[in-house]
């Protein structure tokens, strides 16, 4: 069951990043609010682990997705205020609330392991399809100079927190193998 | 005058010398006891760490090279916080947040690759080499074709340093156990043995300084800078003690009394420093 859950999961991330990929070409203030409604997502989404989970690591991971996230969605919005540019909405950017409303929905409703394994499995493939994006659509779209290079640069940050994540899955798969 | 001679005369101070010598003796010897403790104390705070910064998710350098006993320091300027946790588990900074910074001293050679635990994809590493052990084996063929049996007069301070050691190393005890002897078995031959020995430890151990010097001088940048700086200092200090010890010694002679129990003390106090010297030369020379 779980299998499925991760592949189906999987799969809707996929068609996610490769949805943010085909959208239309982002514009830079679109860009903005694509990057600062995934910063938000994700640290909304931490503090629920926060409150829901009892599990050292996944606490420990969820206050740095809200410390990394907080800080990265900060140096997103100072840039923007130096360059001039304006948070815009845009398909994407709804497209990822919509689909975050309804994971947090799916969390709310799980407890204990089946919480944390969620939540784990959720957090890859939220960096991996986030990290497509980013690759794929916004640092190539990107028009502003220093927009790009900063996108280029929370890249590694991303890659970090989806080993991190991964790592996570792992550990949380390998403290219930002797339950099934 | 006569103060001195009636003291001179007295039994129970007819061993002691003056008592402004003694003062200085007892000052001299809690120095160089306290020495090396003070000497690595300053080491400790003066060398300056070797940095690393963390910047935009990265180790930089990604690769440290240092020896052992260095310091290292990471200097986080990333917006993030980070740890610098080793992947063999032998430190771990825990968080470091944007602005912070943590040091730690590494003490064992080889190579150390440590990571970021929040974000595992930054990885670097440390390679710690013990000094000297890069291009031993070459330098000993060097040194191995050049060896011929012919001997040629010292004068390169890296020949006299070790001729003139053998002299100071050799001295003190044979000063010490003469006396002790002399001392024990009331022979006028052994203390004056003693005496003399002494007075040649004194004269002979200044060279020898002087010739450590001159070595350090000539090739400072490739000996472990923390072993050059406490031989360097405590080899002073000694032939300092040694000196202050010998005018002493001539203080008995001078009354015709065997040195007392103090100068037999202080004697040895000198002799552990000589051991604990001739370790770290040859820690340097030889490797640790």
């Amino acid at each position: 069951m779980r299998r499925l859950m991760s592949a189906v999961l999987g799969l809707m991330f996929g068609i996610a990043s490769v949805a943010i990929a085909h959208a239309q070409a982002p514009t830079d203030p679109q860009i903005v609010g694509i990057v600062q409604t995934a910063n938000r997502i994700d640290i909304s989404q931490a503090h629920l682990a926060l409150r829901k989970s009892t599990t050292p690591q996944v606490k420990e991971f969820a206050n740095q997705m809200i410390s990394d996230h907080t800080n990265l969605q900060k140096s997103i919005s100072d840039l923007a205020t130096k360059l001039g540019v304006k948070e815009e909405t845009s398909d994407t950017a709804k497209q990822l609330k919509q689909q975050a409303a309804e994971e947090s929905k799916k969390l709310a409703g799980l407890k204990g392991k089946d919480f944390d394994r969620e939540y784990a499995s959720h957090e890859v493939a939220y960096h991996q399809a986030v990290l497509d994006a980013a690759s794929k659509s916004l640092i190539p779209n990107a028009k502003n100079a220093e927009l790009k290079s900063a996108l280029q640069g929370a890249a590694p940050l991303l890659q970090g927190h989806l080993q991190h994540a991964q790592q996570l899955q792992q550990s949380l798969q390998g403290s219930s193998s002797g339950q099934y | 005058m006569k103060i001195s001679m009636s003291q001179a005369n007295h039994p129970a101070m007819s061993d002691s010398p003056p008592r402004c010598m003694r003062r200085a003796l007892y000052v001299a010897a809690v120095c160089v006891a306290a020495l090396p403790a003070c000497l690595l104390g300053q080491i400790q705070s003066q060398t300056s760490p070797q940095v690393v910064t963390i910047k935009q998710m990265h180790f930089e350098p990604a690769t440290l090279k240092l020896k052992p006993g260095d310091r290292v320091e990471w200097k986080n300027q990333d917006i993030f916080s980070h740890t610098v946790t080793a992947n063999d588990g032998q430190f771990d900074s825990g968080l470091i947040a944007p602005g912070g910074s943590w040091q730690t001293t590494i003490t064992k050679a080889g190579t150390i690759t440590y990571h970021c635990g929040p974000h595992p994809n930054m990885t670097a590493e440390l390679v710690v080499e013990q000094p000297g052990a890069h291009g031993h084996a070459a330098a000993e063929t060097a040194k191995e074709a050049q060896t011929s049996l012919r001997w040629t007069l010292p004068k390169r301070p890296e020949e006299i340093h070790p001729i003139l050691v053998n002299f100071t190393a050799a001295l003190l005890p044979l000063a010490f156990l003469s006396d002790l002897l002399g001392r024990l078995l009331r022979r006028q031959a052994l203390q004056a043995a003693g005496l003399w020995m002494m007075v040649y430890e004194a004269a002979i151990s200044p060279l020898t300084v002087l010739a450590g010097w001159w070595w350090k001088s000539t090739e400072a940048n490739q000996l472990p800078a923390k072993l050059i700086t406490l031989h360097q200092w405590l080899g002073t200090a000694a032939a300092l003690l040694f000196i202050a010890l010998a005018v002493w010694r001539w203080s008995f002679h001078k009354r015709a009394v065997p040195p007392n129990w103090a100068y037999l003390a202080f004697t040895t106090i000198a002799l552990v420093a000589l051991v604990y010297q001739g370790s770290v030369g040859g820690a340097m020379v030889f490797g640790q």
